[in-house]
């Protein structure tokens, strides 16, 4: 599924799960993708994003708003005891390598430490992204792209850039723009 | 500070959803800690019986619990 996404649109992606995981969500929403398309320094997404009125702290704010704790993974659990659960895993690693948690039976049998999921929006957010992609005529899936396929998707983030005057049709028109700038 | 404080709000929080998932995720770490550990010991050459001994466990348990994974 990502073999045709470009470098920083994988980092977006990568991103999107970390940023879940900082704000201890059970699965990657589309507010978590929309807040990372702002990171990779290269993402033309993040100027479209600025040009619209967007800017990052807004993004930001309300993905905090939304963040549901809900479902909290197992760090944020461990984390009401007091316990880090990535300064445990941090010294087992140390000792037993990377992933060595994971590797073990409980740890495979619980999704219990590291990957988070992407919910339902998100990964259709993802898979839209593709089909923007196609319909531009291009090759490869850039983190534009990934902007786009957030306005097309039901999700959290088409609700934060819709109320902000950001809609689907303006950003494809300045999607295929840049293009043609070069 | 702000987040200690919380940390320590949730900790003592009544609420048998938040309480009970914490113990869980608990059981979850130690069992994987549990098994890092065994696996180690019987790499090292420990017999089940030293295991056994420092987990304060039977040996039994830990025997039956880990043979099955190749340990």
């Amino acid at each position: 599924m990502f073999e045709r996404f470009t470098v920083t649109a994988r980092q977006v992606v990568v991103m999107a799960q970390e940023d879940a995981r900082e704000r201890r969500q059970a699965e990657i929403r589309t507010e978590n993708l929309l807040v990372s398309l702002y990171i990779p320094p290269d993402g033309a997404a993040a100027d479209l994003l600025r040009r619209a009125g967007v800017e990052r702290e807004v993004a930001e704010a309300e993905a905090d708003r939304r963040a549901q704790t809900k479902g909290v993974p197992d760090a944020g659990k461990l984390a009401t005891l007091g316990i880090d659960l990535d300064e445990v895993r941090r010294q087992v690693e140390e000792t037993f390598g990377p992933g060595a948690l994971e590797r073990t039976q409980a740890g495979r049998q619980r999704r219990l430490f590291g990957h988070i999921p992407f919910d339902p929006a998100s990964k259709k957010a993802i898979e839209l992204s593709l089909r923007e992609a196609l319909r531009l005529k291009h090759k490869e899936i850039r983190s534009e792209h990934i902007l786009l396929g957030l306005l097309h998707a039901e999700g959290g983030a088409r609700e934060i850039l819709e109320s902000r005057g950001v809609t689907l049709d303006a950003m494809r028109a300045a999607v295929a723009s840049l293009e043609e700038a070069g | 500070m702000a987040e200690a404080t919380a940390v320590a709000a949730a900790a003592s929080s009544k609420d048998p959803h938040v309480g009970l998932a914490a113990v869980a995720a608990l059981r979850a770490l130690q069992e994987s800690l549990e098994e890092l550990q065994v696996g180690n010991a019987r790499a090292q050459g420990w017999s089940w019986a030293q295991i056994a001994g420092v987990l304060q466990v039977s040996k039994q348990a830990v025997h039956k619990k880990y043979r099955r994974l190749g340990y």
